[in-house]
């Protein structure tokens, strides 16, 4: 379990500030007055039953959602908006996504790519990095991950498990400042959970910073610097993991946590 | 009809060879500028503006209400009226240009929308936009997707191609019509026609396999 | 153009519709029969209904209409354009609908045929009233489109003396020197057909339950 991280209480150390995020999708207001705070080597978990609006939250945080209303700050860097108030055009959108690593829930690795191929293609093509090093870097990641042997396949021919954590390394590629993980486990055989949940921790104990949207709460309990956990749009209650999984204080809480344990 | 009919065809080789050539020519020309064409108006197609998705997709449903010949009348008759003189060939080669860019554009929009949209988003996510996203990302799979239905229409344009003797562009079929009325050897001549059309269509099925192997490791 | 050129490209109308139609009804029993013997397995036969379909499928409308006009009478079989168009038109569909027929069987559920099997139907009855009804549901978007395609192959006849659509529309400006508004009209026709065919099938196509429904 982590130790609360301490961090003087001023924003050089805050990597992300969400502030006031609300999103409907038509008459479905999936996310209401939503805001929280990461700090740098952070590892934050999302949880909520399904439906509460932590997928939408995630993917709101590198614009792949529009919100309706509030701010996105990376780094103190307005996302979506300039500072005279003009929506980003797709080139700005992009340069900064490209500070961001983010890890599919069904993978989303490009088929047609290699594996190699996957990890190199946006540290080539999109923040311009030498070729040569770009591979080595990116030979040295697929080893970390345990696949190096994997490089030059293609991922049709690679498990739920190997995939993931090619998708993984394809995030840790872009050097990112945060790294977004949408239920990396939700799609992968109960037998392949294990070998992508040891190389978060891995990254977790390495001090990246990190918001993982999940429904392993072993791994949330372990691994987490603070949990989050909404229903029906909105942040019902926050803390570090030790506290929230053993003294819920808020009765949804208490009701989320009894589900959980009565499942297990 | 007698086997020696076949026989004098055979002996027509020179002219055969010239239409067959002809046909086959247009068909490698006409076939690779039509799907250059479709992937370029593919993006047009898919385009969040009205005006552009609205045009493009008027003259894509157009063409797929035309018969191919009416078409090339339309281009024949309708050029010299804005002072344009074509040659017959060219008239023809622009004829099937037209009309297989809007199928082909129909044929790729379809695949792109059979892409799984979350690999797309992953392509946004790590900073890819516009063309490169288009070049690097969507392309290369719509592509890969679409190769049967491609190497169908590359079938559909060699057929095609036999319109064209009708406004006298010497291909396979008008060669053998020519020689068939020469030598009054109708059914050896034409089923001397049906049997290189048929070989070629072997060989575009032979590509369009390769094609699929290739695809095939690279499927989502 | 006057009232009477009008007319007469309407009339190509007629021989157009006609003639694809005609070609169609006779092309379609024809190309599920192609398609039942491929099923069945039957050793040489197959062989050569998967020739028959592979040559036809890759002949131009133009050509196959020549050889036939001008090739049977080689062996003492004299046509006349519309016998000749409308064997043309008939082996052209035949070809084409036995591969719809033959996906439609293909991806027909098994499970069902053989629940048919268990229960004792005999081999024709099966395929009667298990098979077909199914098949021909699944079928039906592709056969429509398979008419769309007779339509726009259809110019291939007026190469024997047929005057559809396009041949009246061309021969209207030839007379009048002025080839663009009959050409113009004949588009038009050409497109209403079509889109009446499309809507069809887009119609048909929504109601279609899919290939061998699971139930």
């Amino acid at each position: 379990m982590k130790d609360p991280i301490e961090v003087p209480n001023n924003n050089a150390f805050k990597v992300l500030q969400v502030q006031g995020i609300s999103k409907s999708f038509g008459s479905n207001q999936v996310l209401r007055d939503v805001s929280l705070d990461l700090n740098k080597g952070e590892v934050l978990c999302l949880l909520g039953p399904s439906g509460c609006g932590k997928s939408t939250l995630l993917r709101c945080i590198n614009w792949l959602e529009t919100p309706d209303a509030g701010s996105i700050r990376l780094n103190s860097k307005r996302f979506g908006i300039h500072k005279g108030g003009a929506k980003m055009g797709d080139s700005d959108l992009a340069r900064m996504r490209a500070k961001i690593g983010m890890v599919f829930q069904h993978f989303a690795l490009w088929p047609h790519l290699s594996v190699i191929g996957n990890i190199v293609e946006s540290p080539i093509h999109v923040q311009k990095h030498n070729k040569k090093e770009v591979h080595k870097e990116a030979l040295a990641l697929l080893a970390k991950v345990g696949l190096q042997d994997k490089a030059d396949m293609y991922p049709a021919s690679l498990s739920g498990g190997q995939k993931q954590r090619v998708g993984i390394a394809r995030a840790l590629a872009m050097k990112p400042d945060i790294l977004l993980f949408d239920e990396p486990t939700s799609a992968l055989d109960p037998m392949l959970v294990g070998e992508v949940l040891e190389v978060m921790r891995g990254l977790a104990d390495e001090g990246a910073t990190m918001v993982v949207v999940t429904h392993e709460m072993e791994f949330a309990r372990q691994v987490a610097s603070r949990i989050i956990l909404m229903d029906s749009g909105e942040v019902v209650e926050t803390g570090h993991p030790a506290q929230f999984f053993s003294a819920p204080q808020t009765v949804k809480a208490q009701q989320f946590l009894t589900r959980y344990h009565q499942r297990g | 009809m007698n086997l020696s009919d076949f026989v004098i065809v055979w002996q027509q080789y020179p002219a055969i060879w010239a239409g067959f050539v002809n046909t086959v020519t247009l068909l490698l020309l006409a076939g690779s500028a039509s799907l250059v064409l479709g992937i370029v108006l593919t993006p047009m197609l898919m385009s969040k503006r009205p005006v552009i998705y609205r045009s493009i997709g008027f003259y894509c449903e157009c063409m797929r209400c035309v018969p191919f010949l009416l078409l090339v009348y339309l281009i024949y008759f309708g050029l010299p009226s804005f002072g344009i003189q074509l040659s017959n060939w060219v008239t023809g080669f622009i004829a099937l240009i037209i009309y297989n860019s809007a199928y082909m554009a129909i044929i790729l929009r379809a695949a792109w929308q059979d892409i799984p949209q979350e690999t797309v988003e992953a392509g946004k996510a790590f900073g890819l936009h516009g063309n490169r996203l288009l070049k690097r990302i969507i392309m290369p799979l719509i592509l890969m997707r679409a190769t049967p239905m491609i190497g169908n229409q590359m079938t559909q344009i060699l057929k095609d191609s036999a319109f064209l003797g009708i406004i006298a562009v010497s291909e396979l079929t008008a060669v053998m019509n020519a020689i068939q009325a020469t030598h009054f050897i109708p059914f050896a001549s034409f089923l001397s026609a049906v049997v290189l059309y048929w070989l070629i269509c072997l060989v575009i099925e032979f590509f369009t396999l390769i094609f699929t192997r290739y695809a095939e490791v690279r499927r989502a | 153009m006057t009232t009477y050129d009008y007319w007469s490209i309407v009339q190509g109308s007629f021989a157009t519709v006609g003639v694809s139609l005609t070609g169609v009804l006779l092309g379609v029993p024809l190309g599920l029969g192609l398609a039942l013997l491929r099923w069945a397995r039957i050793p040489v036969v197959r062989q050569v209904c998967y020739l028959y379909v592979s040559i036809v499928r890759s002949c131009p409308a133009v050509t196959l209409i020549l050889l036939i006009y001008f090739g049977l009478p080689q062996f003492g079989l004299s046509l006349n354009p519309l016998a000749a168009a409308l064997i043309a038109l008939s082996m052209t569909a035949a070809a084409f609908s036995c591969e719809i027929w033959r996906a439609s069987l293909i991806a027909f559920d098994q499970q069902q045929y053989d629940a048919a099997l268990a229960f004792g139907m005999p081999a024709w009855l099966r395929v009667w009233r298990i098979v077909l009804p199914q098949a021909w549901q699944s079928s039906l978007p592709g056969l429509v489109n398979e008419m769309t395609m007779l339509i726009k192959s259809s110019p291939a006849i007026a190469v024997i003396g047929m005057v559809e659509i396009t041949r009246a529309a061309q021969r209207v400006g030839a007379r009048t020197y002025e080839p663009m508004p009959p050409l113009m009209f004949g588009l038009f026709l050409y497109m209403v057909i079509i889109l009446i065919l499309v809507r069809a099938q887009r119609r048909l196509e929504r109601k279609a339950p899919g290939f061998g429904v699971r139930v």
